[in-house]
């Protein structure tokens, strides 16, 4: 894996069985020291050269299963295990064009053992950093330009 | 599966301490060739971070986790997981729920071959006070624990301190049920002294003497070798370690020193946690002789 959260390997258009593009996909990595669960995740807002995706236009992947943001947030069972990337699904018609894009992309997650004021909604916004920056827990916001071919 | 076949305080390390390198530069198998350098015998993993497929990892992994003990002699020492009662948005998980959550983690456990867990209770205040049903989650997982000879510890770290409140509710619980399988894992950052100009200080913390450990040497079933600041003549400049050292020598304490590194200074680039767990470990090695 990339030390990067937003991984360079796996960003690429996605096909439908007639060839036809259908959107675009990126994987990213968890800068948290330990896994979690689906549900403590806090997925938020994609920008792809400035274009806004909402949580609930992006699908998630692990091990081969599809989740949706509501999903995932019922979901204290399927656990993301920290040496595995997941892959995120993006619907576009025509998908991303050739050439450079920048992507800036925010989720974060709910820990259980800090204290109160960092569990916050406030806290955990994934689109805000939060209050303290821990390393081990990453940025909530991370970019990277990367090429589609 | 291999034994260390010592009595007394033995070294081991925790390996969290690798966390700015895991699964980055290095995998599973390093962290071991690693310990076998320093001469480690004993490790403590994050479940939820070092068990590829948790909390079902596949008969292959478990396999392959046997033979890396096995190939550089080491034991495994600690099982640290969380009960993840926070993990829905929405609502507490019930005391029913959080105690599957803990047998599930107990049974792993046991399948890899530990006996102590690190279980990390979710907080409910800035003092870090565990949910009000601990005493419910942790009797109703007892039953399997004494079966499988396993010990759930929590972890006493700064700022609580060995005196306080936290450890009398525990210490009490184990009085009243008896227990032979819930104790302590100590952390040694409750006896750090010093602290840098400047450095941000807990208000609630004080330091415990090396003595306040003795009336809790019969609960405490691990202990969390933290160290903040090593010099290159490898004496550690912020806790007292010769003297607590001493108390469990002399008071015959036997079990795991785990060196935990958190020091943020290992995200930095180039910073090499290896090295400064090997400074630790000649600490450690030194002082204990083994």
């Amino acid at each position: 894996m990339d030390r990067q959260v937003i991984q360079s390997t796996g960003f690429h258009n996605i096909k439908d069985s007639t060839g036809k593009i259908t959107g675009f996909t990126f994987r990213v990595r968890l800068p948290y020291y330990r896994g979690v669960y689906l549900s403590q995740l806090r997925p938020g807002t994609l920008f792809v050269d400035g274009e806004k995706f909402t949580k609930d236009e992006i699908t998630w992947v692990f091990g081969g299963e599809e989740y949706t943001n509501e999903e995932m947030a019922e979901d204290y069972k399927t656990h993301w295990c920290p040496t595995q990337t997941a892959e995120l699904r993006v619907a576009k018609e025509g998908g991303l064009a050739q050439g450079f894009h920048d992507l800036k992309y925010g989720f974060s997650f709910e820990s259980s053992y800090m204290p109160p004021f960092l569990e916050s909604d406030e806290a955990l916004d994934p689109d805000r950093e939060s209050p303290v920056f821990m390393p081990e827990f990453g940025h909530h916001v991370n970019e990277r330009r990367l090429l589609i071919v | 599966m291999y034994h260390y076949n010592k009595k007394g305080l033995k070294r081991g390390v925790a390996v969290y301490s690798y966390s700015a390198e895991y699964g980055v530069s290095k995998n599973l198998e390093d962290l071991f060739a690693e310990l076998y350098d320093m001469g480690a015998h004993g490790i403590e993993i994050l479940a939820n971070t070092h068990i590829d497929g948790y909390p079902y990892p596949s008969d292959e992994w478990v396999e392959n986790w046997e033979r890396l003990c096995d190939k550089y002699e080491v034991e495994p020492a600690e099982y640290g997981h969380w009960i993840d009662s926070h993990a829905l948005k929405g609502r507490e998980l019930t005391t029913e729920e959080s105690v599957e959550m803990l047998k599930r983690d107990i049974r792993l456990a046991h399948r890899l071959g530990f006996h102590v867990m690190r279980t990390k209770m979710p907080v409910i205040n800035e003092k870090l006070e565990p949910v009000t049903n601990w005493r419910e989650i942790i009797k109703g997982a007892l039953p399997l624990a004494e079966q499988l000879d396993m010990k759930m510890c929590p972890e006493i770290h700064n700022p609580s301190n060995l005196k306080g409140g936290m450890v009398k509710e525990y210490v009490d619980f184990i009085r009243e049920t008896g227990t032979k399988n819930f104790g302590l894992n100590i952390d040694f950052s409750v006896f750090r002294t010093k602290f840098d100009e400047g450095e941000w200080r807990d208000p609630q913390f004080t330091p415990n003497k090396p003595e306040d450990l003795i009336p809790l040497l019969p609960y405490i079933y691990c202990c969390h070798a933290k160290f903040i600041r090593m010099n290159d003549q490898f004496e550690e400049t912020t806790i007292p370690y010769p003297e607590i050292i001493k108390v469990l020598q002399e008071n015959g304490w036997d079990g795991y020193l785990l060196s935990e590194y958190e020091g943020t200074d290992k995200y930095d680039d180039f910073y090499e946690v290896g090295q400064t767990l090997r400074k630790h470990h000649i600490l450690l090695k030194n002082l204990i002789g083994d």
